[in-house]
Order: C-alpha cells, then sequence, then structure tokens
C-alpha cells in the first residue's frame, strides 16, 4: 500500500537560496531544515559552513531580533511575532549546532559576531526564546575558541548569577557551563565563591540531570588548583556538599559519575587534607575502570580522568595495579577500533601507570603489547602518536630492561626516529623523550640507532628553532655518549662539531645550555683522550663553559659545568692547568672566581661538583699539584673550603676532607 | 651445575609508611657511571683462590632504596671469557629496605652475623636486634649498607658452571668509595670476601658522567 513519503531534503546550495527569501514561511522553513540536517552530522556541517550558511543563519538572527527589540513590523503579516520568535528560536538553534564538536564551526559563530546577540537573548521575554538562546550558548562555551568570560569586568558577575538563579533548566546549565569554561584563575575562583556561587551549584546537584552534570563541572573548574575555595565550601559548616559529591558517583547514568570522580579527583589533587582514605581512591579507581567499558563519550574520557587520579601518586598507582588496572587498559588497547582519542587516553593512562612503579612496567612488558603501543607510533593522529610516544617514554624507564639492552631493537626506534620528521614539534619533543630513555644502553647496540639515521636526525635537531626540540635533542645525545666507547663518541663528535656544540653552550634557553654542558661531561668522561674534544677549535668549547658559568645564576648549570671543569681536571698536567686559568684568568684583587661563588652555593649538589674539581686540580700523584694548591690558595679557594669543613651535606664534607688531607701531603701550610 | 635464580620481584615500592624518614646520604662515588675492582675471596677449605673483580654502576634510584649494575668476574677458572653479571641492590635506608632481608633464605640471624662483619655496623646492633634498623636515622652516616643480587648473566649461559643463587652484604665507604662485602649462599662457602676500591680509570683525579631518564 503507497504510503506518503517524507519531503526531500534539499540541496545544501538551495537552501542558502531559501534562506534569503522573504517569504518569512520559506525562511522559517529553511532554517528548520538546515539544523535538522546539521545535527550530529560533521560532513554537512562542513559543507554549510564552506558555503557560507553561518554569517547568513547569524544575521537573519541579527535581523529579527533588532525587529523585536524595535518593535518594526517590517514583515506585513499578521503573526510577524510568531514568525519572528520561531526565525530566532530555528537559528538559535542552528548556530548552536553549527558549534557544537566542530571548531571550524565555533569559529565562523563567533566571527559572525552572534555571540552578543544570543546573550541578550537570554533577556528575551519569550521563554522558548531564551531557552534556545540558552542551549546554542551551551555548545558554543564548549569550545576552547570562545573568549573568555569575564567574571570580574562590570556587571558580568551580577549577569552569571542571574542565569544561574532562573527557573529554566537550560539557562542555569549555561551558567555552569561558562564558569566551567572561563574560571582559572584564583582570584576568578575566589570572586565567583565570594558571590555565593558554589551554594548555587550545590543545589544545582539535586536538579535535573544536565544541571547535575553541569554543576559537577563547573565545581571542578572552582576548586582546581585551590585549596582555599575547597576548605570553605567543605569546611565543617558544609559537609554534606563532600557527601552529596561522593554520592554521586553511584549515579545511575555514567556521565554523572564520571563527572562526580573527577570533581572528586579535583579536591584530592588540590587539597592533599581530603580523600586520603585509602577506602575512596580505590573505589575511584574500580569506578573509573568500570566506566572504561562505556561505548560513547563517557569512556572515552574515562582513562584522562584515571589518569588525573594516578599521575605522580606511586601509592593510588600501587592500588590501580592490585585493581588490575593495567591488564584492563592493555586489553582495550587490543581493540583495532578504537576512537582516537579513547586510544590517547588509554596510552597516556598507561603511561602514567608505569611512570613510577617497576611492577608495572614489569607486567606492561609480559603483557607483549609494546607491539600495539609501536604501531600507534605511526597512528594518523597526532594525539594519539604522541601519546604512544609518552607511554614508551615511561615504559622505558625500567633500568633493569635498559641494562639489558631490552628496548633497543629496530622495531622499536626505526619508527621513534621517524617520528624525528614529524611536521609537529610536540610529537617530535614526546619521540625524543623515548629515544632518550632507550639510549641509555649498556649494552653497546647503539648501532642500531646510528644505522637508521638516528645520530645524524639528533644532531639536526639540536639545531632546531623550537627550544624544547632542541633541549630534547641534546638530552638524547647526552644519553647516548654515557659510558660510550672512544670510537663511538669520537663519531659523534665529529658530526657534532666543537663549533655547533660551543653555540649550544651559549643557547638564549638555560636548559639547553645545562644538557649541552651535561653532554661535554659525559663526552670527555671515560678514556683520558676524551679530555681533548673540549681543546678542539683552539679550546672555544673550554671557554665558552668558563664564560657560560661566569655568568649563570643557575644552580643546575653550575654543577654541569664544575663537572665539566672538574673531568678536564681528572686528565693529565696539560688539562689540570687548562682548567686554572679558566678558573683564575679574570680574578684579580676585586673579583673572585666564579668557583667560590659555586663553593658558597646554598645548593649542596653544586658545592658538591666544585670541590671534586678542586680535589682532582690538587690530586697529589700529579706534578704541579703543589703549585696549583698555592695559587688556589691566593685566590681564596683553599681558604673557602677550609670553611667548609662542618659543611651540613655529607657529601661535601668528606670531599672537603679529601682536599685538605691532599693538601697535607705536601706539608703546605694552608693556614 | 649452576643454579638460576628465580628473578624476585622489583623492589617494594610501597611510600609513604615511613616517609618522614630521610634518605640515605646522596654520595658521588656511589653514582651511576663509577666504577670499582678488587677481588673477591672464594677460598674453599681445599685451596686458597680470589678472583679479580670489576663494578660499574648503572642506575641508582634512591627514593625506592633501589641500585643496580654490572660485576665482572675476571679469571674465572672455568670460564674463557670474563664472566659478567647484572645485579640489582636493596639500599638499608629504612624506609625501602631494613637490615633484615626477609627472604633469599636468610634468616634475621644471618643477617646479624654477616653485617656485625663490618666494624661500620657496632653502633646499629642493638637496634637492628629489635626491628631490623627500621627506626635508625641513617642519613648521616658515612657508610651505605647494601644487599647486591646478581640477577643474571650477561654474556655467557646458564650453563657457564657458575652460581648466582647467593647475595652479597655490602657496606659503601661514602669517605674513599671504598666497598666491602660478603657473598652469602648457603650452598656456598661462607664469609667469601668482595674487596673494591674506586677506580680512576687512568686520570689522575675523579670523572664523573651522568645520565637522565625523562
Amino acid at each position: 500500500m503507497p504510503t506518503a513519503s517524507a519531503a526531500p531534503a534539499h540541496r545544501p546550495m538551495d537552501l542558502l537560496d531559501r534562506l534569503a527569501s522573504p517569504d518569512p514561511d520559506i525562511k522559517l522553513k529553511a532554517l528548520r531544515e538546515v539544523k535538522n540536517q546539521i545535527i550530529g552530522n560533521r560532513t554537512k556541517k562542513l559543507a554549510f559552513l564552506k558555503l557560507g550558511a553561518i554569517p547568513t543563519v547569524a544575521s537573519i538572527l541579527a535581523e529579527a531580533d533588532s525587529q523585536l527589540a524595535d518593535g518594526d513590523v517590517s514583515i506585513v503579516d499578521k503573526n510577524s511575532d510568531y514568525y519572528n520568535n520561531n526565525i530566532i528560536i530555528q537559528s538559535a538553534a542552528a548556530l548552536g549546532s553549527f558549534a557544537c564538536g566542530f571548531d571550524a564551526g565555533v569559529r565562523a559563530v563567533l566571527d559572525a559576531g552572534a555571540l552578543p546577540y544570543l546573550i541578550r537573548l537570554l533577556s528575551n521575554s519569550d521563554e522558548k526564546v531564551v531557552d534556545a538562546s540558552a542551549r546554542s550558548l551551551r555548545m558554543i562555551y564548549q569550545s576552547k575558541l570562545t573568549p573568555k568570560y569575564e567574571f570580574l569586568q562590570d556587571k558580568n558577575m551580577e549577569f552569571l548569577l542571574s542565569l544561574l538563579n532562573s527557573e529554566s533548566e537550560n539557562v542555569t546549565g549555561l551558567g555552569a557551563s561558562i564558569i566551567t569554561h572561563s574560571c582559572e584563575t584564583i582570584v576568578e575562583q575566589k570572586s565567583l565563591c565570594d558571590a555565593g556561587v558554589l551554594n548555587k551549584l550545590l543545589s544545582l546537584l539535586d536538579g535535573s540531570l544536565s544541571q547535575r552534570d553541569a554543576s559537577l563541572e563547573s565545581m571542578a573548574a572552582l576548586f582546581r588548583n585551590n585549596p582555599e575555595v575547597i576548605s570553605k565550601f567543605l569546611g565543617p559548616e558544609n559537609g554534606r556538599a563532600l557527601s552529596s559529591i561522593i554520592g554521586l558517583t553511584k549515579d545511575r547514568y555514567p556521565r554523572t559519575r564520571l563527572l562526580a570522580c573527577m570533581c572528586l579527583i579535583v579536591i584530592r589533587n588540590s587539597s592533599s587534607c581530603y580523600l586520603k582514605d585509602i577506602g575512596i581512591k580505590t573505589k575511584l579507581v574500580y569506578l573509573l575502570l568500570e566506566l572504561l567499558d562505556d561505548p560513547g563519550q563517557v569512556g572515552d574520557e574515562a582513562p584522562f580522568v584515571f589518569s588525573s587520579l594516578i599521575t605522580e601518586k606511586e601509592d593510588v598507582q600501587k592500588l590501580a595495579f592490585e585493581a588490575n588496572a593495567l591488564d584492563k587498559f592493555l586489553n582495550h588497547l587490543q581493540n583495532s577500533q578504537l576512537h582516537p582519542k579513547r586510544f590517547q587516553g588509554i596510552l597516556l593512562a598507561l603511561a602514567d601507570m608505569c611512570s613510577k612503579l617497576e611492577s608495572c612496567r614489569s607486567r606492561f612488558l609480559s603483557m607483549e603489547v609494546l607491539n600495539s603501543v609501536t604501531d600507534a607510533l605511526s597512528h594518523d593522529s597526532a594525539d594519539v602518536r604522541t601519546a604512544a610516544c609518552i607511554c614508551i617514554r615511561s615504559v622505558t624507564r625500567s633500568i633493569k630492561n635498559l641494562c639489558a639492552g631490552y628496548f633497543m631493537n629496530e622495531v622499536l626506534v626505526v619508527p621513534l626516529v621517524q617520528l624525528l620528521n614529524d611536521p609537529l614539534a610536540s610529537v617530535q619533543v614526546a619521540a625524543l623523550g623515548a629515544i632518550s630513555n632507550i639510549l641509555v644502553d649498556f649494552t653497546r647496540g647503539k648501532s642500531t640507532f646510528v644505522q637508521c639515521g638516528g645520530v645524524k636526525q639528533l644532531i639536526q635537531l639540536s639545531k632546531s628553532m623550537d627550544s624544547a626540540v632542541r633541549l630534547n635533542a641534546l638530552w638524547a645525545l647526552k644519553n647516548m655518549v654515557f659510558l660510550a666507547d672512544d670510537r663511538f663518541k669520537q663519531g659523534i663528535f665529529m658530526e657534532f662539531t666543537a663549533s655547533l656544540l660551543t653555540s649550544l653552550i651559549c643557547d638564549h634557553d638555560a636548559c639547553v645550555q645545562e644538557q649541552a654542558f651535561a653532554f661535554v661531561r659525559n663526552l670527555i668522561d671515560g678514556s683520558i683522550n676524551s679530555v681533548e674534544y673540549v681543546f678542539a677549535e683552539n679550546g672555544i668549547i673550554l671557554d665558552a663553559v668558563r664564560k657560560q658559568l661566569e655568568s649563570t645564576s643557575k644552580a643546575e648549570i653550575g654543577i654541569q659545568g664544575m663537572y665539566v671543569l672538574g673531568n678536564v681536571a681528572s686528565g693529565n698536567e696539560f688539562h689540570k692547568e687548562a682548567v686554572m686559568q679558566q678558573l683564575l684568568s679574570q680574578v684579580n684583587n676585586e673579583t673572585q672566581s666564579f668557583i667560590i661563588k659555586f663553593l658558597q652555593s646554598n645548593d649542596s649538589r653544586l658545592r658538591t661538583a666544585a670541590v671534586w674539581a678542586v680535589v682532582n686540580l690538587t690530586f697529589p700523584s700529579s706534578p704541579g699539584a703543589f703549585c696549583r694548591l698555592v695559587k688556589l690558595r691566593s685566590a681564596g679557594v683553599v681558604p673557602q673550603i677550609r670553611n667548609m669543613v662542618n659543611d651540613p651535606c655529607l657529601d661535601v664534607k668528606l670531599r672537603v676532607r679529601t682536599v685538605l688531607s691532599q693538601a697535607m701531603t705536601f706539608g703546605d701550610g694552608l693556614s | 651445575m649452576p643454579v638460576r635464580v628465580v628473578e624476585t620481584s622489583a623492589p617494594s615500592q610501597i611510600s609513604g609508611a615511613n616517609s618522614e624518614q630521610i634518605s640515605p646520604p646522596f654520595c658521588t662515588l656511589l653514582s651511576v657511571g663509577q666504577a670499582f675492582s678488587g677481588t673477591q675471596n672464594v677460598s674453599s677449605l681445599q685451596k686458597d683462590e680470589a678472583w679479580r673483580v670489576n663494578v660499574r654502576i648503572q642506575g641508582c634510584d634512591l627514593d625506592h632504596g633501589y641500585l643496580c649494575g654490572t660485576m665482572e668476574a675476571l679469571n674465572v677458572p672455568m670460564a674463557d671469557t670474563p664472566v659478567v653479571t647484572f645485579w640489582e641492590g636493596e639500599i638499608v635506608d629504612g624506609k625501602n629496605y631494613t637490615f633484615f632481608t626477609g627472604k633469599w633464605e636468610a634468616t634475621s640471624e644471618d643477617d646479624i652475623r654477616h653485617w656485625t662483619k663490618f666494624p661500620s655496623f657496632s653502633p646499629f646492633l642493638c637496634q637492628v636486634e629489635v626491628d631490623g634498623g627500621k627506626s635508625l636515622d641513617l642519613s648521616n652516616y658515612p657508610y651505605i649498607f647494601m644487599r647486591w643480587k646478581e640477577q643474571y648473566f650477561v654474556n655467557v649461559g646458564t650453563d657457564c658452571g657458575l652460581t648466582i643463587a647467593g647475595f652479597y652484604y655490602v657496606c659503601f665507604s661514602c669517605t674513599d668509595g671504598s666497598i666491602n662485602g660478603f657473598y652469602y649462599d648457603p650452598n656456598s662457602s661462607p664469609f667469601q670476601k668482595l674487596e673494591l676500591k674506586s677506580t680512576n680509570e687512568g686520570r689522575s683525579g675523579f670523572s664523573f658522567s651522568s645520565y637522565e631518564l625523562q
């Protein structure tokens, strides 16, 4: 039997023509159709976007809004208000839909200037208009592209409170979404708290599903890293609040459970006096593992929330390990159809699990899933590639497996080296992090890395414009030359050249300088011949080391620099004299050597490094030791060391005693 | 027949329990890359014998009381080449590990019998008998007590005729970097002494390198 068929969908181009129609009926129908076509359809959104539909819809909204505001009934129709209201409702809904989960759409909506109109419509007398605008604005405020709402400006706080106090569920939800989107600083958190926002949000926890969820999310934004707000809110007079949030972890809706977990984790991470109980931590672990099974967005987000629970928290990582979290994540990893976001989240959760506990790394390696992670290195999504690198970086912290050369193999190294060519610097940096660990290899297996062009790449990246890339490339090189044999080091130095090394020692980024120093320190360790590298090209490296040490105020640079000089000073007479020259070249009656500044440092590691250099310069078996001792005494170095004989740091104290006992062997009257 | 040691789990990594306690001093002479050489006395009733031994520190994680490295035995009669083993160490810090081994077939009596062989241990004896040294503050003491347990042969097979079933009680001197140790294996000669000194590897002084894991 024949049935009535639905009206055929118009093509985007035709719909655009119809949007421009002067007939309000056609216009309204067209708007409705646009809205219906784009809901949840990214392809359609893009098609309409390319045709310029968003500015068109925005201007329809603006026009209808101004007509309503002016009472200008230019549309000669007895139902003009009906049309105007409906046109506003449909166009607001369409704009919200364009913005929903689609950055290009958000950008176009913002560029079209729709935001102020939508905000103004919240004061409209028609509830449906208000609702549609609030709904649309909630979508827009989900995006990071949307400009921050300035709570502290003019009457913005008042307006926000009016939203939160509204009878409309969508309007209160919008208020909460704005907080989630825009509350960032401690001052903002405090002002919102002082304005009574938290109590309002607490009352919304008893509201509808969407109000609860929005409230939990915005509470987390208010609590994040702000123990003061947390204690004010969760203090004795408001103990109910915490119980309410804990109660919502048992809610029937997975998203509510996830957000309640997130909120509790934010509280725990921001204020260590709450939720210390092992029971709640264990409960959160199990809840989040359960939410991981949700097939939708909740399951995609669960591993990220899980990460925030365990990151840097070894005790919780251990609980998670005991709850078989690792196995659960690894099982999910075997699913080849993983959504990129979920894939990324699982890799990052695995990275956190393996960040500190060797037992986790062992389990990870025994599960033989490293290949799945290695495959992720070539994933289309840059986020997944980065997460895979971070996961490998964590697993390769296993000293035991590094010592066994377990990670230095082509399956792992080749794709990582390929990522050094990734167009995104963030991916390069993540790959360098993993490579840095793998290059700590004691089995002389570094040829795998050399053969796939890794060394050349690292040296090339040490010249990058991006300082994070330079830093991490140098970090990897530093680890690579640690205890490397002479031939290997020579090859690297020839590629590197003394001039490039010098320029990195003088890099404008102090962290790069530190890595460059540490690289030189390792390069000249080992065979005594290695010391010669710092004398290449008329000793430009050594001169640069001195210049940086004279001017630095960063202890880490001082430490690495003094170990460079100390390692040179453990060489032959020529080497030791060269160090003396660097230490004392600028010293006269008015200035003192930088080594004295380091010996007086508050950082015991720096004092240790500085004393070691003096131990080596006065090493008794070397012929010029006495002469150097005399010079160091004249320059004030030895008297300073004598003052350190009861240094609070044991290592420093013992090294100071070594220097003094070496001096005694010369029968030198040091006083 | 060599006995392959069943790999023990990684060092216990419970934190927080005694977090107020301070870790033992970090001593540069015990840092990664440092090398030591000396001998291990393997004499039995039948004959006097000592093997030359080289040790290199490869990893150090003070938070977990963990140290590891390689040990190379040079003139092993049954082996054609030097025999290299990988060992993992437990640092007695009162937080991660106490003087009581609690495994590897070592009773607390065995522990005390070995620790008391180090003169530097004597101030702690009474307390260790009470609680294994859990309450001791070793943070400013110029000796570091450890247990080193060989985990696997690096360059030879398990059929090399050697055993790594036992473990070493070790005392490191922060002052001069010397190491004394006693090998304990109920099935081997008792109190085989390990004596190592910090080496300069041909230099007139001390050289230090380092790596950092990301």
